[in-house]
């Protein structure tokens, strides 16, 4: 050393090499790979320690209250938020996927405006907003407030104030604000106007139905608030006798809801009404002397004398005796929930059958106890979707100068036939608020980038009493501002009265909600900001609404009439939303991989046809037909689905072919889009498509895998005899386990995306998907069992065994027993021999065929706590080991044992159903411990001595 | 007398064929191998270089072409020893003509199988962890898992196999030491290890060789045992059987000699070695591939009969599924090549005809792979859980990569054949001696 250099100081040397260091981090590309310290630390973030943020999922209207975990500033996953009253801690299988829409590399980095050639260039917030400004300036001078409209997802909260205000100072009427949501059971909506004279949503409470019927309302899935449906609908599975909650599916194909279904209905495509009539009359038929009915029963007798047994099964297949079947089980087991319409129910009899089904719930005493009405606060209804049509109209009629678009993917979503793209182009300035530059966005003038809801202040009155709150958990990842925002000051240069005195949208939103902690303070405004900061850090106002009690009133019930299901020898389309999918814009690549839950298809959409209509028409799953209606022509590869109608043709949401094939129909009443309501005509192409499947089996039989049983008796377990050759391993401290109630899951896949989520699984892409090579831990795999009702679905992930066929076959030890019981994965010692995939009778290990690529930024959303894997490595299911890890290092802190519910894996904290329970055997106090000795517990394959630490609880199937 | 002449002419035949200026159809021979060679390891890199995409396997079939290439390779090397060493001890004659090249055909078979543990592995620049070295990390290997034995007992076969193949050699390569210059006499005096030829050197080697041929008898049972235990250790359907072991060895056994008889039927055309290599060591050769023919069409039948007998299992299944499924084709096909062509052997006329025998020892060893094939990839694709099924591909990296270990394995082989006597002239010598010792004694 020289004398120069030993003369610096140690504060000199590091200076020098944290310069060095910052100067080697600023070279192009190696951004990503490294962390660096913050120099000044920044409030709340601890490095290496989470820091939590309360949230809600604004993916679709049923608001479930999240939990942003960041690291390090940055969101790294979602997780139900467990004092929400709507989610109580579940996520669904979107809202865990919304994460990658903020990282999503298809955002925009900024507003774009789009120029004379008809490109988008960028533009400065300043100008795209003086340039909108001054319109609506002009417009107001002008008094060509008419000419104005607003186009917006539903805004049950400020950002709906907003446009409003915005709207009245601009001179226009609130009428001119559209509130577009697709899956709006409208009809459903409009039968509680016509029968108990409120317009509004009911709310259903499943836990106490002992019966629910539904006629095509996939509420496991997408309909109204699936995750909270979802559990309360579980509470009453994993049961046996009369306790337990029987489901029946009616509709001409079963959905993914419909797995779960003890009783299949197939009535014909557009039959749910005959049915729905045909039970009303069944139920108030005095012959059958159902007792507790409402008074109200014999008049409707009277007027539903039309729609007996012979009709009903002239009409829809559906046979008097399983009429009778579902008629004495409502009458018996109650109390019951009759639900729908769902979309693929939606067709041209959907008024008839939402007032059958309403009635029949109050006929049986439902209402009030599993439905409720005043619960919907009703602050941003839709608009009925006919108002599209009046919308459209007006902008070809030049009527409409200025058009705003707020997350409304209309052209993702309705008919093409109703040429919205068309008449965008008749609009002078259309300005979109959007995060991408989606098809409805490829209209607009001016596309002004949103925040993202983990980016954003807000909130959202979900349920009456509730008001989530959104609330930024990191900073803007793009030059994106807010669109209340950003309205609120355009309302404010317009000089909107309620708008001025509001600096910015966060005090206006905190204003807005002011009201509701005025309870908890009892009126003292010192104690407001508490509450208020209090509320941000729950998620919200979560105040206990009474529901009210409505009185049936049938003078505005038109008589029964049912039109929908004449034709007996035409195709009928069924669409079908799913939770990948609820419109066709683009879905995160975690949606895209994971399985579509009946058919297992990724990534792309396809047309189910029976095993008998692709027989006649000489196609097999992959080859392309194209399907003609009134409306259009598409062509979509088929997947032969054995649960459906053989004059049925199902086409999921997601296909843009779906937008081209559906009619613009609307119902007169209630004006709700009658998605399920085309004939449909096949034609074989001769073609063939890749259809990725996570599973290519035609019709798989679960054969020993998935148990039942028919009463709590339970079943013969495999007894296994002989020594084990090797010492069983001992598990001093704790012996992780897992249950799994195989009645209560519904197959959602919200575990599949959770564990995408938690433990970094990459994204390979509909070829390696195809290839057999998708990389998820953890799979939903579904069976058509042997008896002819529902599905059965089997969270399959390592069953961590006590004598695991992988471990002795490993020359390396890469994979071994640890002392915690759990079957660990050392991906540095591995080498890649794949005997461990080979021995492994469950195959959940997966092998990285080439190194994962997780495309920037979402790379960001990386859980550092997990190793990123390479090529050549094996890979699995750890438990979450990351996890058990932080559970253990706080009752290590805390001088105390791990409590029994404090380590949790992804899947099982985001499980809807609360089908997964997650434990240490260890502790004879654990659920897991008494669960795992259950009547209906046995192990996958345990003949096989495996010794698997997951116990599963046997589908309950009750004797017919 | 004129036996005597014939019997020394073909020494000579031996001799000049091992010393013979290479022609422009070994030349050409050899540039095709190598660039068999070149293309196989190109593949390889790619591989290397981008993980195991260019592979049609997945879950559940994580085993494919180059396990099956592998146990091909290592069935190939399998006679090699049962030749020289099983027929030395049991001192059966017509071993003499054919044992070289059986046992070089081991050597490079071994050599060739050897390859693909590595080539098949995920992360193969680590492949030195599959051997118990000390390391500071106090790492070791498991010892439970068969493709730990798989190591030892391909690394062991090797050893003893090119030992062996070494050592039956030092008096030839003597031999041609005492005529070679420059360089190759170099090489040839290093392969001889300064053999002399003196009585006492003989009595010492006859002892070692026959003490060789003694430790490397028992090879013959364990090597293709333990690769029989990749399969039978595990606990999946169509692999976990207790009758793999035999049912490997006699198969490898059975394409091993039909991979001599296809090597030795152009040898002997193309060196004129017609004289030594002589249609009764075809027929006798052609006797012991019928033999394990029939050994291993019983296999098979027993395979399916204990599948049958019993209950309804998921072993049942996947037989059943392997006549009958997917890869029915490829199953039937091997039947075909197995159990019904190698019934024509019980004809003199063809176990004696070159010609006609040709074509059942390819398809012999065709039916051979497709053996290994059927059994690792029917067994994955179809195990317990019917969900989770999926069809296996061969794709083109491995398809390349088997077209180069045949490139690897002939271009040893033509180089053995163009360097060193393909059948032994000491034998031979001795042999002459033997039968001819009353008339004229036999000198070096």
């Amino acid at each position: 050393m020289t004398e120069e250099n030993s003369n610096w100081s140690r504060r000199t040397f590091l200076k020098a090499v944290s310069g060095t260091a910052v100067v080697a981090g600023c070279s192009k590309g190696s951004v990503p790979h490294k962390l660096y310290p913050y120099l000044i630390p920044q409030e709340e973030i601890a490095l290496g320690t989470p820091a939590y943020y309360r949230t809600v999922c604004r993916e679709c209207s049923a608001g479930c209250g999240v939990t942003a975990k960041t690291r390090e500033g940055r969101v790294i996953k979602l997780e139900g938020n467990p004092e929400d009253p709507i989610g109580r801690g579940a996520l669904c299988a979107r809202g865990q996927a919304s994460v990658q829409r903020l990282y999503s590399p298809s955002r925009l980095h900024g507003p774009m405006e789009r120029t004379a050639t008809g490109k988008f260039a960028p533009v400065s917030w300043e100008a795209a907003l003086k340039r909108v400004g001054e319109t609506l300036a002009s417009m107001r001078q002008k008094h060509e407030g008419a000419k104005l409209r607003i186009l917006t997802r539903p805004e049950p909260g400020s950002a709906g104030a907003v446009q409003r205000s915005l709207l009245a100072a601009v001179g226009s009427a609130s009428s001119q604000r559209i509130v577009f949501d697709p899956l709006d059971p409208a009809s459903l909506r409009d039968s509680g106007r016509l029968l108990f004279g409120r317009n509004e949503l009911p709310a259903f409470d499943l836990s106490q139905a002992r019966t629910v019927v539904s006629f095509g309302a996939d509420f496991l899935e997408t309909w109204l608030s699936p995750v909270e449906l979802t559990r309360s609908f579980s509470e009453g599975r994993g049961k046996t006798g009369p306790e337990r909650t029987r489901l029946t599916w009616v509709g001409p194909r079963l959905s993914a809801t419909g797995g779960s279904a003890d009783l299949w209905l197939k009535a014909r495509a557009g039959s749910e009404a005959v049915v729905a009539l045909g039970l009303l009359r069944w139920i108030v038929d005095p012959v059958n002397a159902v007792t507790n009915l409402a008074p109200e029963a014999p008049e409707l007798f009277a007027r539903l004398h039309a729609f007996d047994g012979s009709f009903v099964e002239e009409h829809s297949s559906v046979t008097e005796s399983e009429l009778e079947q579902l008629g004495r089980e409502l009458a018996t087991r109650r109390p019951s929930a009759l639900l729908g319409p769902g979309v693929s129910s939606t067709g041209r009899d959907a008024a008839t059958l939402a007032n059958a089904v309403q009635l029949t719930n109050y006929v049986l005493g439902n209402l009030n106890t599993t439905v409720s009405y005043g619960l919907d606060p009703a602050l941003d209804p839709p608009s009925a979707q006919s108002a599209f049509q009046a919308l459209i109209a007006d902008m070809n009629a030049g009527k409409v100068s200025v058009l705003v678009l707020h997350h409304a993917a209309v052209a993702e979503t309705l008919p093409t036939q109703l040429g919205f793209l068309e008449a965008l182009a008749k609009v002078a300035l259309v300005v979109s608020f959007a995060d991408e530059l989606d098809a409805s966005s490829h209209g607009a003038h001016l596309v002004l980038p949103d925040c993202h809801p983990l980016e954003s202040f807000g909130d959202v009155s979900v349920r009456k009493g509730i008001v989530a709150l959104t609330q930024p958990a990191m900073r803007p990842l793009e030059d994106t501002r807010m669109a209340s925002e950003v309205l609120l000051q355009l309302g404010k240069s317009l000089g909107a009265a309620e708008l001025t005195p509001f600096a910015d949208f966060y005090e206006y939103s905190q204003s807005h909600v002011a009201k509701f902690a005025q309870g908890p303070t009892g009126g003292d405004d010192t104690q407001r900001g508490l509450v208020q900061r209090s509320a941000l850090e729950r998620g919200g106002y979560y105040a206990k609404a009474v529901h009210q009690p409505v009185r049936l009133n049938l003078g505005g019930l038109p008589p029964f009439q049912v039109g929908g299901s004449e034709r007996k020898d035409s195709l009928a389309l069924v669409p079908f939303p799913t939770v990948r999918y609820q419109s066709t814009g683009t879905a995160s690549p975690w949606l895209q991989e994971t399985p579509d839950v009946t058919s297992s298809v990724t990534w792309r959409p396809w047309v189910e046809l029976s095993i008998l209509r692709a027989k006649a028409l000489g196609v097999q799953t992959g080859d392309v037909v194209e399907l003609k209606t009134e409306s259009g022509v598409a062509e979509l590869p088929v997947y032969i689905y054995p649960k459906l109608r053989d004059e049925a043709v199902a086409v999921p949401f997601g296909a843009p072919a779906l937008l081209a094939l559906m009619p613009a129909r609307f119902d007169g009443a209630s004006g709700a889009m009658l998605w399920a309501s085309a004939e449909v005509a096949l034609r074989k192409t001769g073609r063939r498509e890749v259809l990725a499947r996570i599973s290519v089996t035609p019709e798989p039989h679960s054969g020993e895998l998935v148990k039942t049983v028919s009463s709590s008796q339970g079943f013969a377990l495999p007894v296994l005899t002989g020594r084990e050759f090797y010492p069983a391993p001992e598990h001093p401290v704790h012996r992780w386990a897992m249950a799994i109630d195989l009645d209560r899951c519904t197959g959602c896949q919200a575990c599949v995306v959770a564990c995408y989520a938690e433990n970094n699984v990459p994204v390979m892409g509909p070829e390696f998907v195809a290839e057999g090579r998708s990389m998820a831990w953890l799979r939903v795999q579904r069976y058509f069992p042997e008896e002819d009702a529902g599905l059965e679905f089997m969270p399959m992930l390592c069953q961590q065994c006590g004598n695991a066929p992988c471990e002795p076959v490993c020359p390396t030890y890469a994979t071994y027993h640890t002392k915690e019981g759990l079957n660990a994965q050392v991906y540095n010692r591995c080498v890649g021999t794949r005997y461990c995939s080979n021995n492994c009778p469950y195959k959940v290990r997966t092998f990285n065929y080439k190194d994962p690529v997780f495309e920037s930024p979402l790379n960001l959303q990386l859980n550092p706590d997990v190793t990123v894997r390479s090529k050549g490595v094996m890979e699995k299911c750890t438990f979450c080991v990351q996890r058990i890890r932080v559970g253990e290092n706080e009752a290590k802190n805390g001088n105390r044992a791990v409590r029994d519910g404090e380590v949790v894996p992804a899947c099982a904290q985001t499980c809807p159903g609360h089908a997964i329970v997650f434990g240490d055997a260890n502790d004879v106090t654990s659920r897991v411990h008494a669960l795992a000795r259950d009547p209906r517990g046995y192990g996958a394959l345990s003949e096989l001595n495996t010794q698997p630490a997951i116990t599963y609880l046997a589908r309950v199937r009750e004797p017919k | 007398m004129r036996g005597v002449a014939a019997e020394i002419s073909s020494i000579q035949a031996v001799s000049v064929a091992a010393r013979q200026r290479l022609g422009a159809g070994h030349w050409g021979l050899i540039a095709l191998a190598i660039v068999a060679v070149a293309v196989g390891a190109a593949a390889e890199a790619w591989q290397v270089q981008n993980g195991m995409q260019g592979t049609g396997l997945n879950r559940p079939v994580a085993w494919g072409v180059l396990i099956t290439d592998f146990v091909f390779w290592v069935g190939i090397a399998h006679s090699g020893t049962l030749i020289s060493a099983v027929l030395f001890l049991f001192r059966a004659k017509f071993r003499t003509a054919v044992y070289r090249v059986s046992e070089a055909m081991t050597v490079f078979g071994v050599m060739t199988a050897g390859l693909f543990p590595i080539i098949h592995l995920g992360r193969p620049w680590f492949f030195y962890w599959l051997f118990p070295y000390p390391n500071q990390r106090q790492l070791w290997v498991n010892f439970r898992s068969p493709l730990m034995w798989d190591v030892f007992a391909v690394s062991t076969y090797f050893i003893i196999s090119a030992t062996f193949f070494w050592v039956g050699m030092v008096p030839d390569a003597a031999a041609l030491r005492d005529s070679a210059t420059g360089g190759w006499r170099r090489f040839y005096a290093l392969f001889s290890v300064g053999w002399r030829g003196t009585a006492e050197e003989w009595r010492h080697y006859t002892r070692s060789y026959l003490f060789f041929a003694a430790l490397a008898t028992p090879l013959v049972i364990s090597v293709h045992s333990v690769v029989s235990w990749d399969f039978a250790v595990s606990i999946l359907p169509g692999w976990h059987s207790t009758i793999f072991p035999p049912y490997f060895v006699a198969g490898a056994i059975f394409s091993g000699v039909a991979m001599v008889v296809m090597l030795l039927i152009p040898i002997r055309k193309v060196l004129h070695l017609e004289g030594v290599i002589k249609l009764s060591n075809l027929d006798l050769l052609s006797r012991l591939v019928l033999l394990m023919s029939l050994v291993v069409s019983y296999s098979y039948i027993t395979e399916f009969l204990l599948a049958f007998y019993g209950k309804p299992s998921a072993e049942r299944d996947t037989l059943v599924y392997r006549a009958t499924g997917d890869y029915a084709l490829l199953f039937w096909l091997m039947v075909l090549c197995n159990c019904v062509l190698p019934l024509l052997l019980f004809s003199k006329r063809v176990r004696v005809s070159p010609i006609i025998l040709m074509p059942i020892m390819v398809c012999v060893n065709v039916g051979m792979w497709l053996e290994r094939f059927v059994i690792v990839v029917t067994s994955l694709s179809h195990d317990r859980d019917p969900f989770s099924w999926h069809l296996y591909k061969p794709h083109l990296v491995e398809g390349l990569i088997t077209l180069g270990s045949f490139g690897w394995f002939f271009l040893w082989f033509l180089l053995f054949l163009k360097v060193l006597p393909a059948i032994s002239i000491a034998e031979l010598k001795e042999e002459v001696a033997h039968v001819h010792s009353d008339e004229e004694p036999a000198h070096d």
